[in-house]
């Protein structure tokens, strides 16, 4: 009798992974989207994964965890697909999604925990954000916007507008972005090497903030600012642009230019020309220390 | 006064010393510390007893790390309560500020006004350790803008820093509705 109990048990536990797995649901997806069309992609848990492909059409393709459900919206301009999960879910698994996406499509994926892995796309548009989970985003996209709270952002997006914002994530930007970029972030770091660029927004509140640019295009524009996160900043020699950095605490490093101080009372600036001088550099720390400095 | 408090003094001062002296706190906190110490009993009731006077130069040089270390506490109590200044309308601070102050309370009594007509209790855990680190990074900024009143780059800091602490907390509260 013992014996047949311990084989029964045995038997459970062997056939318990079966029916773990057996309670995923299998999903294979082919919609029709014209080109230029937009493609929503929503899931809480689990991973997103994110590929180009030639064809006028979406594709989806992964599984579903245990008592969750597709739901689907498809017009021939849009799809939106949206992992719908059951309540007090916690215990079961994530989906595991990838999604194929036409040329020129605008995307936006939105997930919780969930991270999304981009590339291989030529996007018109996208639009990414998470909560804890990382981004990753590869390939080309018009222009993208990429979001989360404590999740890292890793792009080496060729675009021409990026926008990035955490707040606990670290932001790593590089590749061809150049054009327009921001990140923002309250406590992430921001490690930005760009192309040349238009315009360059990073701030953060105690992140560090680290840039390096091939430069400025004619008449760009540089603006950087923490309030207790350190900066640097790394240009070519042969940028032409009007430099300006003020911090209240902390300290100031430049290859170009003179730190001051008043007489009395704290805070040290630094003023200068680099080359011509037609573009704009703004860095602004309240403690952080900043360092600037041109390849020679 | 014995021989290792001469020497805790003394690390004490040269601790103090070390401080950057960048970190001036604001006319109005000094202020407050000057009153505290007018009438903290403590201060008040050191007899200037007649025997002890010729002691009293070199006893009272020993002391001031003391003294400063208390008017340390003081300025963190009062700058703490600087804090919380904007519970109220910004009409009603009666403290001397700057007009970078003045905007940075403004700001915090809509942000404070905004939040209280939202469910607090009611946001994800998820999203907890990031709404602390915003409010630690406000709490930061302002103090920031106390100790630079002419650095206007912080009030943009302020408000993008609230503005983000508003819009997760709306989005927390049904954080599969979280969307770009």
């Amino acid at each position: 009798m013992k014996a047949c109990m311990r084989h029964l048990i045995a038997t459970a536990l062997l056939l318990a992974p079966l029916t773990s797995a057996f309670a995923q649901t299998a999903v294979n997806r082919n919609l029709p989207l014209s080109s230029g069309g937009r493609v929503e992609l929503s899931n809480v848990a689990g991973s997103v994964t994110v590929r180009g492909w030639d064809r006028n059409e979406v594709q989806l393709t992964g599984s579903l965890g245990e008592g969750q459900r597709l739901e689907v919206e498809s017009s021939a301009n849009r799809v939106a697909l949206k992992v719908v999960y059951p309540q007090n879910s916690h215990s079961s698994r994530g989906a595991v999604l990838e999604l194929r996406v036409p040329r020129a499509a605008q995307l936006q994926t939105s997930t919780v925990s969930a991270g999304v892995d981009v590339a291989d796309v030529d996007l018109r548009r996208l639009q990414s954000s998470t909560v804890s989970g990382s981004i990753t985003a590869n390939g080309r996209a018009g222009e993208a916007e990429l979001t989360t709270v404590s999740g890292a952002i890793r792009s080496q997006l060729q675009t021409s507008r990026l926008e990035t914002r955490t707040v606990s994530g670290g932001i790593n930007a590089a590749g061809a972005s150049g054009g327009e970029v921001s990140a923002n972030t309250v406590s992430g770091g921001i490690t930005l090497d760009l192309a040349k660029v238009q315009r360059l927004s990073a701030e953060s509140v105690s992140g560090s903030v680290g840039v390096r640019s091939a430069g400025l295009q004619p008449g760009g524009r540089v603006n950087l600012e923490t309030v207790s996160g350190s900066v640097s900043l790394g240009l070519p020699a042969n940028t032409s642009a009007q430099l300006k950095v003020s911090t209240f605490s902390g300290s100031i490093r430049s290859d170009v230019g003179q730190v001051e101080s008043p007489r009395y009372g704290p805070g040290k600036n630094l003023d200068a020309r680099i080359g011509g001088g037609d573009g704009d550099i703004s860095i602004q720390s309240h403690s952080g220390s900043v360092r600037v400095s041109l390849d020679r | 006064m014995n021989i290792h408090d001469d020497d805790h003094d003394d690390a004490l001062a040269q601790r103090l010393r070390g401080l950057p002296s960048e970190r001036v706190a604001p006319a109005a906190v000094w202020q407050r510390i000057a009153a505290e110490l007018e009438q903290t009993p403590r201060f008040q009731q050191a007899p200037a007893a007649p025997a002890l006077n010729a002691a009293a130069p070199r006893r009272m040089q020993r002391r001031w790390p003391r003294y400063g270390a208390a008017a340390v506490i003081v300025a963190l109590i009062a700058g703490a309560g600087v804090l919380w200044l904007p519970q109220q309308p910004p009409a009603a601070v009666a403290v001397e500020e700057s007009s970078l102050q003045h905007q940075a309370n403004t700001i915090t009594y809509q942000y404070r006004q905004a939040m209280a007509t939202l469910p607090q209790q009611d946001v994800a855990a998820e999203l907890q350790p990031a709404l602390r680190e915003l409010d630690e990074s406000a709490g930061s900024i302002r103090s920031a803008i106390a100790q630079s009143p002419d650095a206007a780059f912080l009030l943009g800091q302020l408000q993008r820093t609230y503005a983000l602490r508003l819009e997760l907390t709306r989005k927390g509260v049904n954080p599969t509705g979280l969307s770009t």
